[in-house]
């Protein structure tokens, strides 16, 4: 369980600080951090990430971008990749989705929910 | 008021009607010769006043508005951009203390419910052991140390909200740094009326300004008051959506 590699994005330090804690009471010890998509993406293309952790509005490379470049990589288009955003209009969801998240939480967000949607995420990938 | 007298052959002959009246003693031909000459006078003072007039207030009117605008554009607008990047900052900086001191007592939380677990664990086998000798610990300890076990899990919950709770940073910090892009079109704006008003050239003020925010590059959160009709209420809203979507595949 502790060796599921993380990789969290957000342009806010807090909220990844926030996400780093919580993976870590939950017994994950291996994350990363990114402050956009611009420089999220070589750390994903150089690393063996499990899961992908990001927010959508972010200076640079949106998340949803990101995650269209996700996609498009043959070597991460089957990455789990968890939104964790503000976004909430009903067609930024359907894209979000669209585009191949795994996972759409909208903040704020509980330590609840959170695990929720990971285990729910990492149960799928152990599936596959 | 310098210039030359206009038409001075009509001030003369008022001039000399009022003379010849004054000679002759005759006061209604006097006070009618009078206002001839006043009306004549005002006749040509009046358009030239006016033309004054009118100069002074446009001159007034554009040198308050450039003024304002050049203080509005140079000091005004960079210093609300100027504010609200100190509001962040400082939400920042609360948000990462409190997070630092929740860091910090964990471990502290952590050590006192493994102390109190061990101390009861010995506890046990010991008052099992020698019952008699068991009597003279308190039972008041025991229970101390089953409510330390117990409070220290509420601890850990409360230290994980408090963790949550500088979520809000994240919140707020979206919300000021839309309404900073605004300042900064706002800034663009009236450094571009500025120079119209300084006589420079006549752009479309609006040209060049950055795009409108696109729910592509992400609109931030949801504000009371102003939500958006197609926003989701929360988490189960969008739960529902997801199932509908993957029902419907």
């Amino acid at each position: 369980m502790s060796t599921v590699k993380f990789l969290v994005v957000d342009d806010f330090s807090t909220m990844r600080r926030i996400v780093k804690n919580l993976l870590q009471e939950l017994g994950y010890n291996d994350i990363t951090e990114a402050d956009d998509g611009n420089t999220a993406l070589p750390l994903l293309q150089a690393g063996s990430f499990d899961v992908l952790i990001t927010d959508w509005n972010m200076p640079g490379m949106p998340g949803i971008d990101l995650l269209k470049a996700v996609r498009a990589d043959a070597k991460l288009a089957k990455l789990p990749v968890l939104m964790l955003t503000a976004e909430a209009k009903r067609e930024q969801i359907v894209e979000a989705v669209q585009a191949g998240a795994s996972g759409y939480v909208i903040k704020p967000f509980t330590a609840v929910t959170l695990k929720e949607k990971l285990d729910k995420m990492l149960a799928g990938r152990a599936a596959a | 008021m310098s210039s030359t007298i206009q038409d001075p052959e009509r001030y003369r002959a008022r001039v000399a009607a009022l003379q010849s009246a004054l000679d002759a003693g005759d006061c209604a031909a006097f006070h009618r010769a009078f206002e001839a000459l006043s009306e004549q006078m005002d006749a040509g003072l009046l358009p030239e006043l006016r033309r004054l007039t009118a100069t002074a207030q446009s001159a007034l009117a554009r040198f308050s508005a450039e003024a304002r605008l050049d203080k509005l554009a140079g000091h005004e607008v960079p210093d609300a951009r100027k504010r609200l990047t100190h509001v962040v900052k400082l939400t920042d900086e609360a948000a990462h203390k409190t997070m630092d001191l929740v860091d910090s007592c964990g471990p502290i939380v952590d050590e006192a419910a493994r102390g109190a677990a061990l101390l009861l664990e010995s506890w046990d086998s010991f008052r099992d052991r020698h019952a008699a000798v068991a009597n003279l610990w308190p039972e008041r300890a025991a229970t101390f140390l089953e409510r330390t076990r117990a409070d220290s899990e509420v601890l850990r919950g409360n230290l994980t909200q408090l963790l949550m709770a500088q979520g809000y940073q994240d919140i707020t910090g979206q919300i000021i740094r839309s309404v900073i892009s605004l300042v900064d079109e706002l800034e663009q704006v009236l450094g571009k009326l500025v120079r119209i008003a300084e006589g420079g050239e006549v752009t479309n003020v609006m040209r060049s300004l950055p795009d409108q925010p696109s729910w592509e590059r992400g609109l931030g959160p949801q504000v009371a008051g102003l939500e958006s009709p197609d926003a989701v209420s929360g988490q189960d809203d969008i739960d529902a959506l997801l199932s509908a979507m993957a029902a419907g595949k």
